[in-house]
């Protein structure tokens, strides 16, 4: 099967520069192998061969994506502006949100090549693709970003990149076995909260002693009736590995409702408002105090006439409170009068945001901003705080097992079955 | 109000709402440590999931299960393996219950069922862990659906370790059929060797992926192993 803007050739070459850092590029490799290989003249087209603005098609990156809903949207839309990108294959279990994604991507190239999946197992099998990116509601992001990892694709996948404890380091091994980049989706770690980041890395707080977010809701579970499906979507496999349930609009709205009107709102598909939004301020926090490569070994759990919060204690002395009370978002608790050496800021590589870093990534084969191992442990402290929660008491979490120390009830939230036939 | 809410879920069903149950939900939580209480609760969702209740309230049983069931829950969670609309949850449920009674209820599924069911026992063997699904997986890794060869696989590398390590070896060399899954579990069984300190065991299952006959993805795994190897020895 050939694909427009692919070829094994190309394909080939990507491997190799990526993998093995040698320097030819891509596009010298295409010439030198296009006369070797087939030893007679061949015609190249003005549109492989690049121009001023658009990349050498051997210098693009070729691209698909998963669920094309609201944050799939968008994310598309920025990695089909960019002339580094070849985006060839769309996947989505809605058929409005399919057909408008082939349409968009067709009127970008002036073309029909673009082919559309409703399984993404089927687009993750194409040998010609180097990436994709994933936006599908939470409970599907282990098994599709695991899936691309063993077909050999880098992954952008949106926030919050886990539904469990237990899909993280799953995740990572993945990434790291197969020397895949995987990308984390949250921007606004580094682009909102640049203000707290830049004092606090300078050293004019000083040892940072603790930092305090508000996020949530608590997910919930949903157990709404059925509806009429006023929509042309496979629903088993919107469901995929969550438990059955009938069609409802408000059980798959792509909304950004974390109150009951949306998928982000309910456990079986997300951690509430406290991944949802717990992955954009819990990632802030992690950056804001330098703790992005840790995890907290210790969640206390109060329960006042105030209200309930949380602190997640870490090794180096860190503490991270949860909805304190009377504490604003992102309040920093510093250590006055005391001036550490400045550090530099961590920054996205390339041109073009959180994208822009991944890409350039996927052809240097740098380390992301949001590294997947990063994205995990930003996720680990709303799943702490979630199970915490739910369990109303204190925990010890120990981060080498991924275990809950002293508290067999703790550890049964670790992870959840999947619905036949789905696997990690 | 624990009364009322098991009374409730008798009638319980997609669109009841939830805070019908809510007594059920806090007892579970509240049972954390007194052994009497809990086992008095467990007692009274087994015999709940023997009644005629519905399928979303079997569901929502097991859920509770899931958290706080023992072995004494084992044979009524068992009982669900065969059922399409109930088995994925006494699958998560079974998960989660420790001892022997969990594991042989879900080797039993996954050798007795077909289809989708047979899926699912495999895949709860392997994200259950411990050794004691090595031996019940092994025989799967020749099945002639590739789906459950598949999971089968997969399985085998998540509980990893040099016993699984060792039938998949065998089964790649023995198989006709596709051998990426039989690899990635592989790949999965020498890391969880390296984690052991096991380093000579990964490195001859990473030397054994090294070579010209394998994909460039798979020879690059190996290598990343193999420098992961020799910076641990």
């Amino acid at each position: 099967m050939a694909f427009p803007g692919s070829g094994s050739i190309r394909k080939s070459q990507h491997a190799t520069s990526a993998n093995s850092g040698q320097g030819s590029s891509r596009r010298q490799f295409l010439k030198t192998a296009t006369v070797a290989t087939f030893g007679v003249p061949y015609v190249i087209s003005s549109s492989a061969l690049g121009s001023i603005d658009r990349p050498a098609a051997s210098d693009r990156i070729v691209m698909g994506g998963i669920g094309i809903g609201n944050m799939g949207r968008g994310d598309q839309e920025a990695f089909l502006g960019r002339g580094d990108i070849q985006y060839v294959a769309t996947c989505d279990v809605r058929v409005s949100n399919r057909e408008q994604s082939k349409a968009r991507i067709d009127d970008r190239y002036k073309t029909k090549d673009c082919r559309a999946y409703s399984d993404f197992r089927e687009l993750l099998a194409r040998p010609d693709l180097d990436a994709v990116h994933i936006a599908t509601p939470d409970h599907w992001h282990a098994i599709m970003v695991i899936e691309a990892c063993r077909n050999g694709k880098d992954v952008y996948c949106q926030k919050p990149e886990t539904l469990t404890l237990r899909e993280g380091p799953l995740m990572i091994a993945a990434a790291r076995r197969y020397g895949r980049v995987v990308s984390g989706g949250s921007q606004r770690v580094l682009e909102d909260y640049r203000r707290f980041v830049e004092p606090v890395w300078a050293g004019e707080l000083g040892a940072i002693k603790s930092i305090n977010v508000n996020v949530g809701p608590l997910p919930q579970l949903c157990n709404l009736g059925r509806e009429e499906m006023g929509e042309k979507i496979d629903w088993d496999m919107w469901l995929g590995p969550a438990a059955w349930a009938p069609y409802n609009s408000k059980r798959c709205s792509g909304s950004f409702s974390i109150n009951g009107d949306s998928w982000r709102s309910f456990s079986d598909y997300s951690g509430g408002g406290m991944t949802d939004w717990g992955a954009h301020h819990f990632g802030g926090a992690t950056f804001i105090c330098d703790v992005r490569s840790l995890q907290p070994t210790e969640v206390v759990y109060h329960d006042q006439a105030e209200g309930r919060w949380l602190d997640y204690l870490y090794p180096n002395g860190l503490t991270i409170h949860h909805n304190k009370p009377q504490s604003e978002n992102l309040q920093i608790v510093g250590t006055p009068g005391e001036q550490l050496p400045a550090r530099p800021v961590p920054a996205y590589r390339g041109a073009g945001g959180i994208y822009g870093d991944f890409v350039h990534c996927v052809k240097t084969r740098e380390t992301p901003f949001r590294d997947i191992e990063y994205a995990v442990n930003t996720c680990v402290l709303a799943h702490l705080g979630n199970i915490a929660y739910q369990l109303k008491r204190s925990l010890k979490w120990d981060t080498a097992s991924q275990q809950f120390l002293d508290d067999a009830e703790a550890n049964r939230l670790v992870d959840r079955g999947r619905r036949e036939p789905w696997q990690l | 109000m624990l009364n009322q809410a098991f009374e409730a879920l008798k009638k319980f069903d997609f669109g009841t709402p939830l805070s019908e149950l809510q007594a059920i939900e806090d007892a579970v939580v509240a049972a954390h440590k007194d052994t009497a209480v809990r086992g008095d609760l467990e007692a009274r969702l087994i015999a709940a999931l023997a009644t005629d209740i519905s399928r979303d309230a079997k569901d929502y049983v097991c859920r509770k299960l899931a958290l706080i069931g023992s072995g004494a829950a084992v044979p009524s969670l068992a009982a669900l393996l065969s059922s399409e609309s109930n088995a994925h949850l006494a699958r998560h449920a079974l998960e989660r219950i420790p001892g022997p009674e969990a594991d042989a209820a879900l080797a039993t599924a996954a050798n007795s069922l077909r289809g989708k069911l047979k899926l699912g026992a495999i895949a709860s063997m392997g994200a259950r862990g411990g050794v004691a699904g090595v031996a019940a997986l092994a025989p799967l890794l020749h099945d002639a659906d590739v789906a459950v060869a598949r999971a089968a696989a997969l399985s085998l590398g998540m509980l990893g370790g040099s016993d699984a390590a060792a039938v998949l070896q065998s089964a790649i060399r023995s198989t006709n059929g596709a051998k990426a899954p039989l690899i990635d579990a592989l790949l999965g069984c020498a890391e969880s060797l390296l984690r052991a300190n096991q380093t000579d065991a990964a490195t001859a299952i990473y030397q054994s992926l090294a070579g010209d006959q394998q994909s460039r993805l798979i020879r690059l795994a190996a290598t990343r192993g193999l420098l992961a190897c020799a910076a641990k020895a």
